[in-house]
């Protein structure tokens, strides 16, 4: 990569050397250079207190000093934390092999010859002065972005119920509500809710946009600005999802598009009604008749066009039996998808007995075990985002 | 074997240009090699449908087959794009 000539003015170096001479010698090389902040220092000693008071951008550095020699002085600095990067260059005698590396073992970055040569110097000097500040620039950026996402990341989790919502909700309609959610990186592209519809209705929401980290992430903010303006009250979950995808397909890019799953869960009818847009089969779970062996456990069809692929989508609505006792299972596309190195991903058609060991571990809270189960198995950090929706009426 | 996922967008920019350049009627996109297709992966396929269809060029993925068919299915991109299998 080509840098651009670095400016030194605004460079600050500090000369330590107990001869007077070549602390002015020096000082006059690298003030033709362009350098003028300027400090001096006659020893190790006085070297390391100059830098906490001048903080220098480099140090010039002779070995041989009295008090405190310009080994011991490199060595202490490369202690601190604070001094750790700190380019620092040794004045040896070119010819002295040993002495050269003496001085890089005690942490300096590179040597000047003496007698000093002017232009060799400054070539030296503007090399590290430059490294510097690239890094430092990089650090900046870094730091500036790593604080940008955090925030972003509080943001985006401020999107979901959280778990005092849950609690409200599950007390409500008589359920018991676990989630879990876990982005591949700082950001994510998954998004769930929960929407009640009066007193004997609730709307379930789960979206996974295509990809993950920012733009992904991006799109979950905008889905969220969207259901507000799309009412869920006197809508079948097919009507609602082809307004969600004509909103969707109007604003994201091609390629870009989201899979879903909504469904409406009527407390009076018992019964669970659902339109879906090529999220990953969720489960469902009815209870056993008497003296049957455990719930029956299937997987549902969820087949559809994935919102804002095309305007002419079309979604169908499915009805399921969903009584007291029984659970649905949702979950974004990570959870069979993501593997590790010994076990690969879980995989669609596993998904039944995976719920089915969680329930025999933790019967009221099974999606602790799943998740215990997924993270032993899987490789971190996830490829995709992971979302897990618990919903059980109570019995 | 290989994999279409949400690391190759830089090879999808190839492939954009393959289409620009050529003056072909019929673009076949074969995936009977592939093993696994993540949802960027279909938005790629999304993406050259939308490119081949602004050129007038007709375009068939086939040889989809066990996950990678699940997948396409799933999404139901065979009432966007031509699947033939």
């Amino acid at each position: 990569m080509a840098v651009r000539a670095l400016s030194l003015s605004d460079c600050r170096v500090l000369i330590v050397d107990d001869n007077e001479f070549n602390r002015k010698s020096l000082a006059l090389v690298i003030r033709r250079a362009g350098i003028t902040d300027i400090a001096f220092a006659e020893n190790g000693r006085e070297g390391l207190a100059a830098v906490d008071r001048f903080r220098p951008d480099l140090v010039l550095l002779d070995v041989d000093m009295p008090v405190m020699n310009g080994l011991e002085m490199c060595e202490t600095l490369r202690r601190n934390a604070a001094h750790e990067q700190l380019p620092v260059l040794f004045q040896t005698a070119l010819d002295s092999d040993e002495e050269q590396v003496r001085c890089f073992e005690a942490g300096g970055n590179d040597f000047i010859s003496k007698p000093i040569k002017p232009g060799e110097c400054v070539a030296r000097v503007r090399h590290q002065l430059e490294k510097r500040k690239l890094f430092t620039d990089l650090a900046a950026f870094r730091e500036r972005v790593q604080r940008e996402l955090t925030h972003a990341r509080a943001m985006q989790t401020s999107l979901l119920p959280e778990s005092r919502r849950l609690t409200e909700v599950a007390d409500r309609y008589g359920l018991t509500l676990d989630a879990h959610f876990e982005t591949s990186s700082e950001l994510g592209g998954d998004f769930w809710g929960l929407y009640p519809l009066g007193d004997r209705r609730l709307g379930l929401l789960m979206v996974d946009f295509a990809g993950h980290g920012i733009t992904a992430a991006i799109n979950t903010f905008r889905l969220h600005t969207l259901i507000d303006r799309l009412p869920m009250q006197h809508m079948a979950p097919s009507q609602w999802l082809v307004q969600l995808n004509a909103a969707l397909k109007d604003v994201l890019p091609t390629g870009q598009f989201a899979t879903a799953f909504f469904g409406i869960l009527d407390l009076a009818t018992d019964l669970l009604t659902f339109a879906a847009a090529g999220s990953p089969n969720p489960v469902l779970g009815t209870p056993a008749a008497p003296g049957g062996d455990g719930p029956r456990i299937r997987l549902l069809d969820s087949a559809g066009l994935v919102l804002g692929a095309s305007r002419r989508a079309q979604y169908v609505d499915q009805s399921h039996r969903l009584p007291r006792g029984g659970f649905l299972f949702l979950y974004s596309d990570a959870l069979i998808e993501c593997g590790g190195d010994e076990l690969g991903p879980l995989g669609q058609d596993a998904v039944p007995d995976f719920v089915r060991d969680a329930l025999a571990r933790d019967r009221q809270h099974p999606l602790r075990p799943m998740m215990e189960d997924f993270y032993a198995r899987a490789s971190l950090p996830l490829r995709d985002d992971l979302t897990a929706v618990w919903a059980a009426r109570r019995a | 074997m290989g994999r279409l996922e949400f690391t190759d967008h830089d090879r999808l920019r190839d492939i954009v240009g393959l289409v620009e350049r050529s003056d072909m009627a019929r673009f076949v996109i074969d995936l009977s090699a592939l093993e696994f297709i993540d949802s960027a992966g279909l938005g790629m396929l999304l993406i050259l449908q939308e490119e081949t269809e602004t050129r007038n060029v007709r375009m068939i993925v086939q040889g989809a087959a066990g996950d990678v068919k699940r997948s396409i299915d799933l999404a139901r991109l065979g009432e966007i794009i031509t699947i033939a299998s």
